[in-house]
């Protein structure tokens, strides 16, 4: 009997002693997502594509690590002024250690108060000359949209074999202070390299151009030989079919969230971007057999991936990527019981986040003191609409070198 | 030179597009003395109808457009009946708010009908622009600008010269007198509800064929406010003048001013435009001088 009781009690001990080890502490993410909005269309990718990149972190790193994370959606309409009424909600509902945003909206509302609050923001977009300061809380995985367009500019005056300046003209809208931040990015880099880059003229036109046919002719009668346009479909549309009352082919180089098969759904037919490209810092979503891709399948099959294999939910999965391999470092450093939002911003500034992690989502990702993008080591990828599909024209250009703006 | 002309020309027709679109608000704002707010979402909404008639279910364009037209005098009628045929006899800033309230109901209400996405708008016009000498001329602009001169002459007429439209006329004036006068300020309400909503997605055929259309498309209606209020918004004929004024003065501003200063003056231009006549002549060009009696 006593023996029993001994081994009863030994048992009950050594259940006791190994509940610490099993325990798991639970944190918030706060997701803000534009349900009805702009960019309402897109959500259900990229949302969907945070959602199973958190299960698939909680099921297969953070069990091990003692670490789940909780994520809540909240809509925040694209507005910054929205975003700021939510914020003080979000945080006293949600304590997030770490918060993933859309655009412009989140990054203008929170980069002020995020220091005081101690939350980093993790944004899917490329980055922006206006927020490059140092100290920051708002963190890009990707060069600035500026950066983007120079590592294409400059590949493809090369496959090309352009002897002089290659001729640009970039068509912009005030509508939205990123899209003059881009046009101002390449004003920067094209009078910065003037041997190479001749920017013939920025055109800057409505969100929903009324016609564009007269600016079109008018930069190719100054010799323009690429077309950048950055902004929105609608404005890609509105140059393509400009080019074909024209009768001209100059292609048009587009950017992520306005990239070739969203304008190409814009415009009615992926056939009408014939020898146009695309150009962004993380995967595309060819049909090629690709690691990114590899990982989608797994998301899709085990966790629950609601999302497409799009644009959207490959800038979806690029941020939750890089926010959890940060709070994975971060509860590896501090222990699984200590993770705050102070600590993941270290891990980010502090960890080189390898390609790998990413699964070759994203380039590797190493931040610095100096700005809220990588500034080294970045490169992008480049798409291309040829024979009618939509292909991979060149992995990993690096982004060359651009001064503040 | 023909650079000059160019700007000009393409400048004039799309002045002329807005000038359509400004009908809109005109036609509503002479019979109920509302400015509607919601006059861009109204342009959606007719866009999004020619997109679902043509591209969705792929219907021909000469059963789809016509079909499209009905559909939207269907809409400017129930928006009359469900909500401004109470509002007769009420304050016209209780009438403006219904209009902001519109504005983000039809929103929604294309959101649910639609969905978020950017859709491909039928080539209604050719792309190949008209071509005379130097001079280029994209053809849905052309053939835009020859429809709205035709519109804005038969409105005009029919506002000035035929029974109808003089009701319609004594009802923009005063609706108790034309109440007083047997004449139905509902009806005309109704009818101006009717015409502004066809206006609008006649407005959407011309400025969307060939493009795409979601909700940046409604930018228009902000855009065609300087020139109703230029024309005064009383008159019809007026608007084709002010829309050609603003529309020349923004073309030029936009070739020549534009890439010099390295920005969009060319889009804000008419809005200057727009501040100075209500400094100087807030009735516009050809609006209605009303002189009251104390």
């Amino acid at each position: 009997m006593k023996m029993f009781a001994r081994t009863v009690l030994a048992g009950m001990a050594t259940l006791m002693l190994a509940a610490p080890a099993q325990a798991q502490t639970t944190y918030n993410i706060a997701s803000l997502a534009d349900f009805t909005g702009p960019y309402a269309d897109v959500m259900k990718d990229l949302n969907g594509a945070r959602h199973s990149a958190v299960a698939w972190w909680n099921a297969e790193v953070g069990k091990d690590l003692g670490v789940q994370l909780k994520m809540k959606d909240y809509d925040h309409r694209y507005d910054a002024a929205q975003v700021a009424s939510l914020w003080p909600g979000i945080k006293a509902e949600l304590n997030p250690i770490i918060a993933l945003g859309v655009g412009a909206p989140d990054a203008t509302a929170l980069q002020g108060r995020l220091p005081a609050d101690g939350i980093p923001l993790i944004m899917s977009t490329a980055g922006y000359g206006f927020g490059w300061k140092s100290d920051p809380w708002v963190f890009n995985p990707r060069s600035t949209y500026a950066h983007e367009a120079a590592a294409f500019l400059e590949w493809y005056r090369k496959q090309n074999n352009v002897s002089g300046a290659l001729k640009v003209a970039v068509f912009s809208s005030e509508a939205s202070p990123a899209y003059v931040d881009i046009a101002k990015g390449l004003r920067k880099y094209a009078d910065e390299n003037k041997a190479t880059i001749d920017l013939v003229e920025i055109v800057y036109t409505e969100v929903q151009p009324t016609d564009l046919t007269t600016q079109v002719n008018r930069v190719l009668n100054k010799g323009a030989q690429v077309l950048d346009v950055q902004t929105n479909t609608a404005a890609v549309v509105a140059v393509k079919r400009a080019l074909q009352a024209l009768n001209k082919k100059v292609p048009i180089v587009m950017s992520s969230h306005n990239g070739i098969t969203a304008s190409a759904s814009a415009i009615g037919g992926i056939a009408n971007l014939e020898g146009d490209y695309e150009v962004y810092g993380m995967a595309m979503p060819t049909d090629e057999n690709t690691k990114s891709r590899q990982f989608y399948e797994k998301l899709k099959s085990q966790y629950g991936m609601k999302g497409g294999w799009t644009v959207p939910t490959v800038m979806g999965l690029n941020q939750t990527l890089v926010a959890l391999r940060a709070v994975e470092a971060a509860a590896k450093k501090s222990g699984a019981a200590n993770v705050t939002g102070r600590g993941v911003r270290e891990a980010l500034l502090s960890t080189t986040i390898t390609s790998e992690q990413t699964f070759e989502i994203l380039s590797d990702v190493k931040y610095t003191n100096d700005a809220p993008f990588p500034t080294t080591g970045a490169t992008v990828n480049i798409g291309i609409v040829k024979g009618g599909k939509y292909i991979t024209a060149a992995p990993g250009v690096a982004v060359p070198q651009i001064g503040k703006w | 030179m023909s650079e000059f002309l160019n700007y000009t020309i393409n400048g004039a027709l799309i002045g002329l597009l807005y000038a359509l679109i400004a009908m809109g608000f005109i036609v509503i704002y002479r019979a109920s003395k509302v400015f509607n707010f919601a006059q861009g979402e109204l342009v959606v909404f007719g866009g999004f109808v020619v997109w679902w008639m043509i591209t969705s279910i792929g219907l021909p364009y000469w059963i789809g457009i016509p079909l499209a037209f009905v559909a939207a005098a269907l809409f400017g009628f129930a928006i009359e009946r469900i909500f401004f045929s109470r509002l007769v006899g009420e304050s016209v800033f209780a009438m403006v708010m219904v209009t902001i309230g519109l504005l983000i109901l039809l929103r929604g209400l294309i959101l649910v009908l639609f969905g978020p996405q950017v859709r491909p708008f039928p080539i209604i016009f050719p792309l190949q622009p008209v071509i005379i000498g130097d001079i280029l001329i994209p053809r849905s602009l052309f053939i835009g600008g020859m429809i709205t001169i035709v519109v804005g002459l038969g409105l005009s007429w029919f506002f000035n010269r035929t029974r109808p439209g003089l009701r319609m006329t004594a009802v923009a004036e005063d609706h108790q007198v034309a109440v007083s006068m047997g004449i139905s300020v509902k009806r005309s309400v109704a009818f101006a509800w009717i015409l502004g909503s066809v206006l609008s997605t006649l407005g959407a055929i011309i400025f969307l064929s060939g493009k795409s259309v979601s909700f940046l498309a409604s930018e228009i209606g902000l855009a065609a406010l300087p020139v109703a209020l230029l024309a005064g918004f009383e008159s019809i004929a007026g608007v084709l003048l002010a829309g050609i004024i603003v529309g020349i003065i923004q073309g030029l501003v936009m070739a020549y001013v534009d890439p010099v200063i390295g920005g969009s003056v060319g889009n804000v231009f008419p809005f200057i435009i727009m501040l100075v006549i209500l400094f100087i002549r807030p009735t516009g060009m050809f609006g209605w001088k009303m002189v009251e009696r104390v």
